[in-house]
């Protein structure tokens, strides 16, 4: 008996909720509305959104802090769509049509459960901004032309599981912000130094001892520049530099003493530290159940 | 099985070492053959004389063995670089049958001595073993699950017939296990076996051998062309014997496309005009007119240099460009078809735009007219300053938080899970440290 008026209870109120979510559609279609937000609505599916693929000319669609496992192929119907905004749902996989979208921008994919990226999902044509900061992506999660999105200025992956940079991440010739915070990263590839439009870089809470030299080519301490590189166990004479600034380091990486050292510390292989967080406890692990 | 009398020992066995072994020096010939083969393949010239290509056939062998197939199994031919003289046997085809008859002057194969009456003899193609000698002769252990490879007389277990013989790939020189591919005397991994100009992988394609390469069709017919001065169509790939069009840095046959103006079948005489607009790297059009309607928009003239431009022709701010002549206005290099950002009649390349004048919209990424938010060594437009983690609209008043330089509202920023609060509250609190010292 009881159990019975439970399930009714949670029916009505289901139905409670679609019946919101569908008000927001019909406005959106009856005032023609480009942008539609469905933040928070406690969405599980897409199918609680009937008539969404319809706005075939929505530019932005706002779906954060919801429920949302799985994100349907015919998302790329919305061929008008620019910004689309998945932040905090609970995603673990990515249909491959995602990256045909044509006119996508910015991609928000933030706080979700990915652990793999879809094959050829660097083929977006013109996406400018990607956001895939803590799910539990890393190198090996990659797929092989993720670093040929050319069209990238802002590349988000703070609070994954980094170990390694891939060097091609150096083909990003348009890249402007690159965060790597959070991550168990080693060693940076020397090819962030191809990065010459590179203003804002966040590599603070990883494992790195030293930095190519080649970050010293970068204008990265300027007015208009962000490096963030604390929580590293930086080698001493870095970390020396670190207490006065990052302009410090940067000075520093440039003279030849340093190229030496690093040179040095290259050829001996000096083993990383372990990894110091314990990660089990993120939201964006798999619940088991 | 029922004795329990001693076994004698078989004589010990002696170990040659695996470099005196007869099979795997030639095993090491076939494979730096192959290796020459590889080296004399990347000399060979592009514009190799000897253009004509034979078509040559890929050979597949199917390359089973590593323990992956239950029993019963009949071990698989293997596909060395060699004519295959080995004999491979199963027990499952021809049972060895146990003789316990008298065999009189019968002897082992292997250690030469005679049987003891009632002892366990194994017969296998006529030849008689004892049970301690019938093993492999490379690690003196008996066959898993009976299964031998035989060659030169000499019996094998799969492991040591593995190691010994399997094929190596004539690119990296690894065993192949599994598909193997036998083309240009070499075999060679499915994924190394590739086409010698793209890189492609042949095994499903098929290749044609020119001047001792493997090519792909296509990149052979361009080889081909190439070779008589012709060029190859980017659309159909058929050689274009005469007129061609060149088209955003490809070549075609003219009467693949149409006039943009008035959609006559167009002639190698078409132009092609390109119109750039600013802050678009991807946005770029470019279209293809007949000579007539060219013609009709006027002989463009460079803004530049004031000349005819009779190739590409660039649209921007108004004007006509020769490709290579729009130019930034402060550092003078050519877009070439990156993004330009305009301002009073001039063209910018995005550093020197950001240096002049600043502030893209971080959202949009345009020039922001009107108002400017600038925080966070970013700048946005007013209808596009909004929370990054759920795009409601901010304004001067709106509390918001930092979140890796992106304004976050308190709304989203109690949503994260605490451990990552705490995160980014004590870097913060470093950071705030650190500008105060
Ligand atoms: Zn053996
Ligand atoms: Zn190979
Ligand atoms: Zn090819
Ligand atoms: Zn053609
Ligand atoms: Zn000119
Ligand atoms: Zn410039
Ligand atoms: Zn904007
Ligand atoms: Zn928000």
């Amino acid at each position: 008996m009881g159990s019975m008026e439970q399930g009714s209870v949670s029916c009505n109120f289901l139905s409670a909720k679609m019946a919101k979510v569908k008000r927001v559609i019909d406005d959106a279609r009856d005032t023609q509305n480009p942008e539609l937000d469905l933040v928070d609505k406690g969405i599980a599916s897409f199918e609680e959104m009937p008539g969404l693929f319809a706005l075939a000319n929505i530019t932005r669609l706002s779906l954060s802090h919801n429920k949302i496992e799985s994100l349907p192929p015919a998302i790329a119907n919305l061929e008008h769509l620019e910004i689309l905004n998945l932040f905090n749902n609970h995603i673990e996989d990515l249909p491959t049509s995602l990256s045909s979208m044509p006119n996508l921008r910015i991609l928000n994919l933030g706080m979700n459960r990915l652990s793999k990226l879809p094959r050829g999902f660097g083929a977006f044509p013109v996406l400018e901004v990607l956001d895939l900061t803590y799910n539990n992506l890393n190198e090996r999660a990659l797929p092989g032309n993720f670093f040929m999105i050319e069209s990238l200025r802002a590349l988000y992956l703070g609070d994954n599981d980094f170990e390694f940079i891939p060097p091609e991440v150096g083909m990003l010739k348009n890249l402007q912000i690159l965060v790597l915070r959070d991550n168990d990263i080693i060693l940076l590839p020397k090819e962030i130094g191809d990065l010459q439009r590179l203003r804002e870089l966040h590599i603070q809470g990883n494992r790195l001892l030293v930095l190519p030299p080649e970050i010293g080519t970068l204008d990265l301490v300027g007015s208009k520049s962000v490096l963030r590189m604390e929580n590293n166990p930086w080698v001493t004479p870095i970390a020396d530099q670190l207490q006065v600034g990052v302009s410090h380091v940067i000075e520093y990486i440039r003279s030849e003493t340093y190229k030496y050292l690093y040179s040095r510390q290259m050829a001996a292989g000096v083993p990383p530290p372990p990894p110091i967080s314990d990660k089990s406890k993120k939201i964006s692990r798999k619940k088991e159940n | 099985m029922s004795s329990s009398r001693e076994v004698r020992s078989p004589p010990a066995p002696k170990m040659k070492g695996l470099e005196q072994s007869f099979l795997y020096q030639r095993r090491q010939m076939a494979h730096a053959q192959a290796r020459e083969l590889a080296a004399s393949n990347a000399r060979t010239p592009l514009h190799e004389k000897d253009f004509q290509a034979e078509f040559d056939k890929i050979q597949e062998i199917m390359n089973e063995v590593g323990g992956v197939t239950p029993l019963p199994k009949t071990p698989r031919s293997f596909a060395p670089n060699l004519a295959p003289p080995w004999q491979i046997r199963s027990p499952q085809a021809e049972r060895m049958r146990e003789l316990s008859m008298n065999l009189g002057a019968s002897e082992c194969s292997r250690c030469h001595e005679g049987f003891e009456p009632n002892e366990k003899v194994l017969n296998s193609n006529g030849e008689l073993w004892h049970p301690q000698c019938f093993v492999c002769v490379q690690c003196f252990r008996p066959f898993p699950e009976g299964v031998f490879y035989e060659f030169e007389g000499r019996k094998y277990c799969e492991h040591d017939f593995q190691v010994l013989f399997a094929p190596c790939c004539g690119k990296c020189g690894e065993f192949i296990i599994g598909r193997v591919i036998k083309a240009l005397n070499a075999n060679w991994h499915p994924l190394c076996f590739r086409c010698n100009m793209c890189d492609k992988e042949l095994a499903d394609l098929g290749f044609i051998k020119n001047a001792g390469r493997a090519l792909c069709h296509e990149c052979n017919a361009h080889v081909k062309a190439a070779a008589i001065g012709k060029h190859i169509c980017y659309k159909c790939k058929q050689v274009i014997e005469e007129g061609l069009l060149r088209f955003r840095g490809e070549v075609y046959h003219p009467y693949h496309f149409n006039c943009a103006s008035c959609s006559v079948e167009l002639n190698s005489d078409a132009r092609e005009v390109t119109t750039s607009r600013p802050g678009y790297s991807a946005n770029q059009v470019n279209e293809l007119y007949c000579l007539r309607c060219h013609d009709k928009m006027g002989i463009p003239i460079c803004g530049a240099c004031r000349r005819p431009i009779e190739e590409r022709v660039v649209t921007a701010l108004g004007k006509q460009w020769h490709v290579e002549h729009f130019v930034c206005a402060k550092c003078e290099k050519p877009f070439l078809g990156h993004r330009h950002y305009e301002r009073k009649g001039l063209a910018y390349c995005e550093t020197h735009y950001h240096q002049l004048f600043g502030n893209l919209c971080f959202v949009c990424n345009q020039v922001i007219s009107g108002d400017v938010f600038t925080c966070l060594n970013k700048a946005w437009c007013a209808d596009h300053f909004a929370c990054a983690l759920c795009d409601t609209k901010l304004n001067q008043k709106s509390k918001f938080f930092e979140f890796d330089q992106k304004p976050a509202c308190k709304k989203c920023y109690e949503k994260l899970p605490i451990e990552l609060r705490r995160r980014l509250k004590r870097m913060h609190e470093e950071q705030a440290k650190k500008g105060s010292v």
